[in-house]
């Protein structure tokens, strides 16, 4: 029976590298697939997952198992990502609430997906690269993580109806984004 | 017109985590709102089409480098208390010489009684309070006595403190000097290793052609 992840961080803690190994390995593939999304980019995206992972070791013996490994990983993986978001854009992103980003021009046949060979994952790809980085980003932690408007606002430490608003604003632009798309 | 909360009831019509009583309330201003519904109804499906992302398997990375520096729990705060007390020690020189400073310009004493001790700034106050029967002669000679003792102990304090921040800063200095000359010598050891090195296999090429040289020579005899 694979053991839980509060008994591999124990583990981990008491010095078993495996144990590391195995939870890093569980959770890996989350981490790295959100960072494909909303880094556009496979070699920012592992980045991310060192990053995180490394985070996460360092800190591990913090971790008092208050609240659910995911949700504590969770929350070190968004920081992680908007600091990459903010360095690979040098500027500030998210202090500007609905600030829009000039849209990157591609075709279908843009080389920066190519490494995507699942073409639903291309065309995703490109819609939100396509989206302004904040509405990226409430995309990514509404659609792909399923948190709340709540969990939202308190990670992002917005208010709820900001985060409701991002994420309208972010549809809407999607769906114009599939219209001229077919 | 546009609805003023379009916005809120699409993203609320996307929220799992709606309380009963907010999901009638969403579904009572739909019943009166055609705009609401035809946006949610133009919206609906695109959640769906982003959800049908296929995770990609995560490339080959080394996961084992992070997990050679596990610490037990527990070592991991006594090592950083370690630390903060070590980065503390640096700075008590200065934060004696501060003190001693700050005694300095405020005249700062401690005076223990029977009744216990306090603190007084400005060194003639205790003289005036301990001493009210005195005439002003008796005062001002008492006052010159207090302020000459007491200069000559705060001068004693700055001396001493300097004297100790300056050991220590030369003792700092000499452990650089010491770590610095032990660098020069072992890289002049290494020097010296490598040329002898150097030295050694030319030696051996200079014999190398010697060899061929000879045995050239013997193959051109007849």
């Amino acid at each position: 029976m694979d053991k839980s992840d509060s008994e591999l961080i124990e583990a981990t803690l008491a010095g078993n590298v495996a144990a590391w190994e195995t939870l890093v390995r569980r959770h890996e593939a989350r981490v790295y697939n959100l960072g494909l999304r909303l880094l556009q980019d496979p070699d920012d995206a592992l980045d991310l997952v060192q990053e995180v992972f490394l985070g996460v070791y360092r800190n591990l013996a913090r971790f008092r198992g208050e609240s659910q490994f995911s949700t504590w990983l969770f929350r070190v993986v968004h920081n992680k990502a908007i600091d990459l978001i903010r360095r690979r854009q040098a500027g500030p992103v998210l202090e500007s609430g609905l600030e829009e980003f000039p849209e990157p021009v591609q075709d279908e046949a843009d080389p920066q997906f190519q490494y995507l060979e699942n073409e639903q994952n291309r065309q995703i790809s490109q819609f939100m690269s396509r989206l302004s980085t904040t509405q990226r980003v409430i995309v990514e932690l509404k659609v792909f993580q399923s948190l709340t408007f709540e969990e939202i606002a308190a990670l992002q430490n917005i208010p709820v109806n900001t985060a409701k608003t991002r994420f309208y604003a972010a549809l809407r632009s999607l769906k114009t984004m599939m219209e001229k798309q077919s | 017109m546009s609805c003023p909360r379009i916005a809120l009831s699409v993203a609320d019509h996307f929220d799992d985590s709606l309380t009963p009583s907010q999901r009638q309330e969403l579904e009572q201003h739909l019943a009166s709102c055609a705009e609401c519904r035809q946006e949610i109804a133009q919206l609906q499906d695109i959640p769906a089409q982003l959800r049908n992302w296929q995770d990609m398997a995560v490339p080959a990375w080394d996961r084992k480098p992070q997990a050679r520096h596990v610490l037990a729990r527990g070592s991991l705060p006594l090592r950083r208390r370690a630390d903060s007390w070590r980065k503390a020690a640096n700075w008590l020189p200065l934060a004696a010489s501060m003190v001693l400073a700050v005694a300095v310009v405020t005249q700062t004493r401690l005076n223990v009684t029977d009744d216990g001790w306090s603190l007084s700034f400005g060194g003639a106050a205790p003289s005036v309070t301990s001493a009210p029967a005195l005439d002003v002669a008796q005062l001002n000679a008492l006052l010159q006595s207090h302020a000459e003792v007491q200069q000559a102990a705060t001068r004693q304090w700055v001396e001493a403190a300097l004297r100790a921040h300056g050991e220590t800063t030369a003792e700092n200095l000499m452990q650089w000097v010491n770590y610095i000359e032990q660098q020069r010598q072992q890289d002049v050891q290494r020097m010296e290793a490598g040329f002898q090195q150097l030295l050694d296999r030319d030696f051996q090429t200079v014999d190398s052609v010697r060899q061929l040289a000879s045995y050239v020579m013997y193959q051109e005899l007849p």
